[in-house]
């Protein structure tokens, strides 16, 4: 079979071409900005047509174009009118408000007093207008997907998701539901993969990925933010954070991690850097249905966690009682047990000498090398290297000058 | 006469509609500009518990949303009657300087500047671009562009280095952000006494390897717009011109003095005084004040040709006087109450989402440019280590970095517009990268230092009573204040005025908002493609508007 070289040679034709259009509800352009910081892909990698079994994007965006208002609003409309000559995706930032049914007035609203408007130029005129003949439609962010923060209680827009506005049997020209990305703001990497994966699906590339039950992309939010977050363990532990700045598991104050879906602390938030709980914020819910009311007040800790947490705190405490045991047997390296003496320049290894731990750890290598071979019993026979020690050795005096440090070491009880 | 409408004005945050006359020789008369977005966060944070102002306010603006969760925090910490620890402290100024730092380079190179890129500059004025190119550019030793016109092809969207490169820095200033913030555009780490991040001695230092990324990228930026600007009003003086506004400037200042800020509105004037840059207002050139008391308390703000029915007469004023004892204005957002009222635009009468601020009744510029002319005129601003104030301008010293050790120095210009805007945004990302060099560095000695400043959260209580506060900061485009009223814990009033507020804002008793006046005094200087009226948004675009935070 000959390697189809499609994408490597510029220009790119016609069908080697999409378009993206982005329009704006009832946003804050937080989401446009997570989309402009993300890398993988990132924005230059897609209208400059880096990436081989990508298409060349063309992005109309009122933030990033050359062009305003009837010149920019064009593109819009002869998108919705099937006349670019190429598919389009149509991505939605923002609430949707209730506008259609008011009788004047509108909440967001571009392109109105252009040629090309489109009733009163609300957004939700373009959406109804652009979604029929998009390719693929994906709300990007919270408040796209769910509602978000425009649609909590005593809002006055009467606020909803896209999925809400088009309505369950939505389907885009080529077959998919709304596509839903949140996050508020999302991490700008999920997006920017789950388009780049769903032009790949509509160009053949590759296989349409998987989407769950709200549309989200599966690959990214099947799994708690919990289970890949760094506190975790303390959190296995029984050891939680009594106030923000603490170290420990953020669940007692405020962290509704267990229960939400979420990639930010596995992905970080920008370049693998960050995260929510990574730097020390516990997680308010801002990727899930529901968004803000169903979270509030923030800095409480979620009733369930009183459970939860409280069945950690029994089992946890003795589970890192034991691990503490074990860490002490680990901090040795077996040269220093032949020696019989665990000094280092920076102080002396934690309980090497106690006669209860020797015996615990016979007991625990025993069950370790069970059914294999006894690396411990082998490297007590090793003969100790006859170099060690060898500024001693040559007469070397070093011991004037090195106290300062000593101050400085932490050992691992005090951590 | 005919008449244009733009709608939607492209490369500003959010929807700006805008309509003009215009006559033969392209002069622009009866400007109006639209806010064509309501969310309504003002109405969506009454009756809500106080501890999700921060998380949800922040949410306002996706481009400053680090500034404004500050600045809730800041005005939650006056009615708690709390002050962080100073490293606290010190970490948010990171933060809030960081915030500038992402979008400063978005806005000079992917947004403003591509109006003087080559394919713009062709098409518009080939006379100015064929003097581009036989131009030396004075700054080469430092930017490495031989040519002026070689600055405007790197300028180009996509495919120009200068356009590029802002989008990576904009990346590693954001990845600076979020080591300490958590997440960008809303982190989730602020809280009222300080803020929740863990903060270990590898934090700080993968903070500080990407600022300092900065010092080299922030000079070469200055170097870049003065030799563009320098070149455009060499090529034709009626650049001058574009975008020409009075030196009207407010300002709240930025970073504040961990030694110095108590969360107390009785010393605010003097914690205020102490921040990284000098609060203040001028008008017509001439400092007023530099008490952040005085500028918030001279604020009043008018719904004209806003959405909105007026609320004065229909609810009791919640002050007449502040705790200081100043007279309050029925129209002060101590005062205000938002009462949206949705309706087609009626260019005559009510069509913007965005309410139209004043301060003193006079029609208000904000933004980083602000700050700097105010910290340079006030000449108070306490931290000297990098930025010397001079009365006329502000020195910026940097240290060696991969250029040598070296000094730059922005100076007051004798007329203000479209260019001189520019530039000072560009000096303005020195201003930022110094202000969190520093921080970071007191944020090592402080962690050195040890006890309980170096700590990053104080314990507060919410009181059950009826208490306000107020919250000034300083974003991206500057001035930002959140006024809060609490009774039994749950907000009672929540009031937000954004920087882009001032500037978008539309008529007040029939005086012209700032962008409404300077799109008035703006020529038309374009010698082909005329109808795509270059100077126009330039003058818009060098505002850097953010609409959704203006209406919010």
């Amino acid at each position: 079979m000959a390697i189809d070289f499609r994408g490597q040679s510029a220009p790119a034709s016609e069908e080697g071409m999409m378009h993206v259009f982005w329009l704006s509800g009832m946003s804050c352009d937080g989401c446009s900005v997570a989309m402009l910081g993300a890398s993988n892909p990132s924005i230059e990698d897609l209208v400059l047509d880096r990436v081989p079994d990508l298409p060349l994007v063309v992005m109309h965006h009122p933030m990033i174009a050359e062009e305003s208002g009837a010149e920019l609003m064009a593109q819009y409309s002869a998108a919705g009118q099937n006349q670019l000559g190429a598919p389009y995706i149509l991505v939605v930032e923002g609430s949707i408000p209730d506008d259609q049914a008011l009788s004047s007035g509108a909440f967001a609203s571009m392109g109105a007093g252009s040629s090309a408007a489109r009733g009163r130029g609300r957004a939700t005129d373009w959406i109804v207008a652009l979604a029929p003949n998009a390719a693929a439609t994906i709300a990007i962010g919270t408040c796209a997907t769910w509602g978000g923060i425009p649609a909590a209680a005593g809002n006055i827009t009467r606020s909803m998701s896209l999925m809400d506005f088009l309505g369950g049997g939505y389907r885009s020209s080529r077959g998919l539901p709304v596509v839903n990305v949140p996050g508020c703001a999302p991490q700008g990497d999920n997006f920017m993969e789950t388009l780049a994966n769903i032009m790949r699906g509509l160009t053949g590339n590759r296989d349409m990925p998987q989407f769950d039950e709200l549309g989200r992309p599966a690959w990214l939010f099947d799994q708690t933010v919990h289970v890949h977050c760094p506190k975790a363990g303390y959190y296995e532990e029984g050891i939680f954070a009594e106030e923000p700045g603490d170290n420990e598991c953020l669940v007692e104050i405020g962290c509704w991690g267990p229960v939400v879906q979420c990639n930010i602390v596995e992905r970080g938030a920008v370049n693998h850097l960050g995260g929510c709980m990574v730097a020390g914020g516990a997680c308010i819910g801002c990727t899930m249905p529901g968004f803000p009311d169903k979270y509030s007040p923030f800095y409480k800790a979620p009733p369930g966690s009183a459970i939860s947490g409280g069945l950690t705190k029994v089992t946890g405490s003795a589970i890192r009682r034991m691990r503490l045991m074990s860490m002490k047997m680990a901090n040795r390296e077996p040269i220093w047990e032949r020696a019989g003496d665990g000094t280092t320049a920076w102080g002396r290894a934690a309980g090497l000498d106690s006669p209860l731990e020797r015996i615990n750890g016979k007991f625990y290598k025993k069950l370790q090398y069970k059914g294999s071979v006894n690396q411990a019993s082998r490297n007590k026979l090793q003969p100790q290297p006859q170099s060690m020690d060898i500024l001693r050795q040559k007469g070397v005096d070093v011991e004037a000058s090195t106290d300062v440090l000593q101050e400085h070491v932490i050992t691992r009880e005090e951590l | 006469m005919t008449t244009i409408a733009i709608d939607p004005v492209s490369r500003v945050a959010g929807p700006l509609a805008l309509q003009a006359e215009v006559d033969a020789s392209g002069n622009f008369s009866d400007a109006t500009t639209s806010a064509s977005i309501f969310r309504g966060y003002e109405v969506l944070l009454r009756e809500r518990d106080v501890r999700d102002a921060i998380f949800i306010s922040s949410r306002a603006c996706g481009i400053c949303g680090a500034t404004h969760s500050i600045t809730s925090a800041l005005a939650l910490e006056m009615m708690f009657g709390i002050r962080p620890p100073q490293f606290g402290i010190t970490m948010r100024n990171l933060l809030t300087t960081l915030d500038n730092m992402i979008d400063h380079p978005l806005h000079l190179f992917t947004r403003a500047g591509l109006d003087y890129s080559e394919p713009v500059v062709r098409a518009t004025n080939p006379e100015l671009w064929t003097a581009a190119e036989a131009t030396a550019a004075p700054g080469v030793d430092i930017h490495g562009l031989k040519t002026i016109g070689a600055i405007m092809t790197h300028m180009t969207r996509y495919t120009g280095d200068l356009y590029r490169e802002a989008l990576a820095m904009s990346r590693t200033a954001c990845e600076a952000f979020v080591i300490i913030g958590g997440k960008y555009p809303h982190p989730q780490t602020i809280v009222p006494g300080g803020i929740s991040s863990t903060v270990d001695a590898s934090d700080l230092s993968l903070t500080l390897l990407r600022v300092v990324k900065f010092l080299d990228y922030s000079r070469r930026t200055a170097a870049i717009w003065d030799d563009l600007v320098d070149f455009m009003f060499e090529a034709n003086a009626g650049y001058r011109s574009v975008g020409a506004a009075p030196a009207n400037f407010l300002d709240l200042g930025l970073g504040d003095d961990p030694e110095a800020y108590d969360g107390t509105y009785e010393r605010a004037a003097s914690w205020g005084e102490r921040r990284w840059a000098t609060p203040g207002a001028v008008l017509n050139g001439r400092l007023q004040t530099t008490s952040v008391v005085d500028i918030d308390i001279g604020v009043e703000e008018f719904v004209d040709s806003s959405f909105y029915d007026d609320w004065t007469g229909q609810s009791q004023p919640l002050l007449t006087t502040d705790p200081l004892g100043n007279a309050v204005s029925a129209r002060h957002p101590w005062n205000k109450q938002t009462l949206p009222k949705p309706a087609n635009a009626d260019l005559r009468g009510k069509h913007s989402w965005s309410t139209a601020p004043r301060w003193r009744n006079n029609a208000m510029e904000t933004g980083a440019a602000a700050r700097l002319w105010i910290t340079a005129v006030a000449n108070t601003m306490p931290h000297r280590g990098f930025a010397e104030p001079t009365g006329s301008g502000i020195r910026f010293g940097f240290p060696q970095s991969a250029l040598p050790q070296g000094e730059i120095e922005w100076r007051v210009p004798e007329q203000w517009g479209a260019l001189e805007r520019n530039r000072a945004r560009a000096y303005a990302l020195a201003q930022s990268t110094l202000i969190a060099y520093e921080n970071v560095l007191v944020g090592f000695d402080l962690a050195r230092i040890g006890g309980p400043e170096a700590g990053i959260f104080t314990h507060y209580k919410i009181p059950s009573d009826h208490v306000i506060g107020v919250g000034y900061g300083g974003g991206p485009r500057g001035y930002v204040s959140h006024h809060v009223e609490v009774d039994s814990k749950v907000i009672r009033n929540y009031q937000i005025v954004s920087p882009s507020t001032f500037i978008a804002g539309s008529r007040a008793a029939g005086s012209p908002g700032p962008l409404e006046a300077a799109i008035m005094a703006t020529p038309s200087l374009a010698t082909a493609g005329h109808d795509r009226h270059i100077d126009l948004m330039r003058t818009i675009r060098s505002y850097d508007l953010c609409m959704s935070c203006s209406s919010h």
